[in-house]
């Protein structure tokens, strides 16, 4: 228990660099993010103002790294960051800050807002104001392997289940595979069925793939909670197994943090490239499209509209694939009005969803009213998406708000209707 | 017209829909950067405003400034507060004339003693005790004096009456001067332009209107909101300064393609006034839009300010002064940078690697 002030303080200092010097500095206070931010549309409230979240770390930018700053600091005019201004700040942090970049969007003047409070997370998780959700979510990653402190045997029941329901076979630890295949908890808990399209995707195409019996959690908790030590060990595992196995390419799952995690993320962390390629899973399906592995037997003759996952999306640039993909099995596809990077998050991202708090959840249900606007101006009922942390949240809120919403996974969707 | 009809009455008898009112409102106080909340107090006070006693003096003038308010655009909401306020002697509008105008005039200033707005149009000449400029046989000097007495405040209308304009201009032959130069004791509003532009007088007419008081000004006595800004801040042409892009005459590549006309003197960065956002024309278009450079009539001593195509002075020796701010520059930009790198280099090596206990208090 040595989270500190200090410890917190010492890793802003750390991880201001030239791009968080020349954002503080350029932002011309326009507030345009503030209406690009899902938790300041839908609450009216100021503080939400994803440039105003940042304030603990733009005052220890100024205090210790510009030239006023640090004569103020000095003649004692600075307001120092203290303990308690972090406690009350974590709020803005991680309960209304999904990460979802939409803020770094609209900046007029290119700043990344995002990456800022990815920043300034870590010095929130070192001083100890993480939310307690997101601290235990990333002591079972650490410690047992998943978030949700899923084991190896354990996947390998519901892999025999799913070998059982889909009769193809799930291979594992196959050295030499063309794919090795990440999942995430909530895929294996709530969607087995994903493993089990994925199978019969991989077999239609020809394709080699195997899971590792090491490695099979995608999931990052160190990077929602803010904190690159813990990340690196996280996606280190991930890294090791794969060249262990020499893989030629790791899947990420629909998965979207998980995909920043190991796409994005990963490299930086681990201070080198990979010696694999990592591709998300709807990049895999997009390209089978385009060489006609992929047919349909049938369409899905509902009406859908999609929900595009802001990591995989916006932030993750996997532009295209998923609506190319939806077209090819549904009759009807009816956009959303804010979609593909401009889309709107389902509130429960960045680690939000795993916060679990009376006034967490109730902001989460607040701001998807956003996406619920949204979803009731399509006039569809049934929405596809492609990430296991949107699905929980939006199935969560849909729940609360008793809406008549049905959600589908893009991928299981494709697989159901392929042609046998 | 009847004394006690308001505003809106008005409006309503001349065609104009209350909503179009509202508009204008709400146009007016996002203009002068009002809160949301005083287009509505706005349009509660102008509409209900009666007639408002207001005294125009036209000096060393041209005209111009009479022009630009009366032709605005018709028919116009401008134009119609314009008809509202009970305009007791404006030389040239006024049907009145000879002993029957200067009659009016006493009338007025008598009965709305302390209450009436007194607007001046073109500068007062003092040279041989004001001799220069008179109207039926009094100087200007005289009557501005006599009128400002009474007047609950004063709007100096025109860069002329606001500055000095023209009539100072070198070698100012009629000792020509402002308002502001004579009258030190009542509230003075400096609508400055050569001519100003028509919704900003009635801007200042239904902010006094509507609060009892005049809007903020800037030091010369420009109303803040006008004038905040400079015309090259908010120049559609700025960007391609921001480039370096610059016509160099008339006629080049450059002005067809619309660049900046910065070294053709355009004055635009050192005139304060509204033409670039509010346009003239109904919004038509504006000097810099047509092709020409602002020549800075809305700051003082335009005239005399070296010569419109002349380009605002740039150092006479560029070279010097760029290489001392540039070495300086290098010289602080290294020890921020030295320093800063220090500052990380310890918070880097006081790092210890996270562990789970160290995310928990």
């Amino acid at each position: 228990m040595t989270a500190s002030l200090q410890r917190g303080i010492n890793a802003l200092k750390e991880v201001i660099d030239a791009p968080v010097a020349s954002f503080f500095s350029s932002c011309v206070h326009c507030g345009l993010c503030a209406d690009a931010c899902l938790f300041y549309t839908e609450t009216g409230d100021p503080k939400y103002t994803p440039i105003h979240k940042l304030e603990p770390l733009k005052r220890v930018y100024k205090q210790e790294f510009t030239l006023l700053g640090r004569l103020a600091k000095m003649a004692g005019l600075a307001k120092p960051v203290t303990d308690d201004e972090l406690e009350s700040w974590s709020e803005l942090v991680y309960d209304s800050c999904t990460l979802c970049g939409r803020c770094s969007m609209v900046c007029p003047v290119g700043n990344d807002l995002t990456y800022m409070i990815r920043k300034l997370r870590e010095g929130m998780a070192v001083s100890g104001h993480a939310p307690a959700g997101i601290v235990s979510a990333t002591r079972r990653t650490v410690e047992l392997g998943g978030p949700m402190g899923l084991k190896w045997p354990a996947v390998q029941n519901v892999i025999k289940h799913v070998e059982a329901d889909s009769g193809h076979k799930v291979p594992v630890d196959q050295a030499g595979a063309e794919y090795m295949v990440l999942l995430s908890s909530m895929e294996i808990v709530n969607y087995p069925e994903y493993i089990g399209a994925l199978a019969k995707i991989f077999n239609k195409a020809g394709i080699t793939w195997t899971l590792s019996s090491e490695a099979f959690e995608a999931t990052n908790a160190g990077i929602q909670i803010g904190n690159s030590d813990l990340a690196r060990e996280i996606v280190s595992r991930i890294v090791n197994a794969a060249e262990k196995l020499g893989v030629k390419k790791v899947l990420s799952p629909e998965c979207g943090h998980a995909y920043m995690a190991i796409r994005w993320e990963g490299p930086n962390l681990m201070g080198r490239p990979f010696k694999f390629e990592v591709v998300h899973v709807l990049e895999l399906l997009d390209e089978l499209r385009g060489k006609g592995v992929l047919k349909m037997k049938d369409k899905l003759k509902t009406p859908v509209t999609l929900h595009d996952p802001c990591q995989i999306v916006r932030r993750g640039g996997v532009l295209n694939a998923p609506e190319a993909l939806l077209k090819e099995v549904v009759v009807e596809f009816r956009p959303m009005s804010d979609r593909g990077k401009m889309n709107w998050c389902c509130g429960g991202g960045g680690g939000a969803s795993a916060i679990h708090e009376p006034a967490a959840e109730e902001l989460r249900f607040t701001a998807f009213k956003r996406k619920k606007a949204q979803i009731e101006e399509t006039g569809v009922n049934t929405m596809v998406t492609f990430c296991a942390n949107c699905r929980i949240t939006l199935e969560e809120s849909i729940d609360h708000y008793e809406m008549n919403t049905q959600l589908l996974g893009l991928t299981e969707l494709l697989a159901e209707h392929l042609e046998d | 017209m009847d004394k006690e009809e308001t505003l809106l009455d008005h409006m309503e008898r001349e065609g104009m829909s209350r909503r179009t009112f509202l508009k204008y409102c709400a146009s007016l106080a996002s203009l002068m950067a009002l809160p949301p909340s005083a287009a509505a107090a706005m349009a509660e006070a102008l509409g209900k405003a009666k007639r408002p006693s207001v005294i125009w003096l036209p000096f060393q003038e041209c005209t111009g400034c009479t022009e630009s308010i009366t032709r605005s655009h018709t028919p116009s909401v401008e134009g119609l507060i314009f008809d509202m306020i009970s305009l007791d002697y404006q030389e040239t509008l006024m049907a009145a004339a000879g002993h029957q105008s200067e009659e009016a005039l006493q009338t007025a200033m008598k009965e709305n003693f302390g209450k009436y707005v007194l607007i001046v149009d073109g500068s007062v000449a003092t040279g041989l005790d004001g001799a220069y400029s008179c109207i039926a046989g009094r100087s200007n000097l005289d009557l501005l004096k006599e009128a400002a007495r009474g007047a609950a405040a004063i709007i100096a209308l025109g860069s002329c009456a606001a500055f000095g304009g023209i009539p100072k201009a070198n070698p100012n032959p009629t000792g020509a001067v402002a308002v502001s130069d004579i009258i030190k004791d009542k509230p003075i509003v400096n609508i400055s332009g050569c001519p100003p532009i028509p919704v900003v007088i009635t801007g200042v007419l239904a902010h006094y209107l509507t609060f009892g008081t005049l809007p903020e000004l800037d030091g010369l006595g420009r109303p803040k909101a006008f004038y905040g800004e400079t015309i090259h801040d908010r120049c559609y042409r700025r960007p391609f300064y921001d480039q370096g892009k610059f016509a160099k005459t008339f006629d080049d590549e450059g002005a067809r393609k619309g660049w900046c006309l910065f070294e053709l003197g355009c004055k635009g960065p050192v005139t304060y006034n509204a033409c670039a956002t509010t346009k003239w024309n109904d919004s038509t278009s504006f000097p810099i839009e047509s092709g020409h450079g602002c020549i800075g009539c809305s700051e003082p001593d335009f005239w005399d300010a070296g010569g419109f195509y002349k380009a605002l002075s740039t150092p006479a020796n560029p070279l010097k002064y760029v290489g001392a701010a540039a070495a300086i520059g290098v010289a602080a930009g290294a020890a921020v940078s030295v320093a800063n790198r220090a500052s990380k280099n310890a918070a880097k090596a006081a790092h210890e690697k996270t562990t789970l206990s160290d995310i928990e208090k």
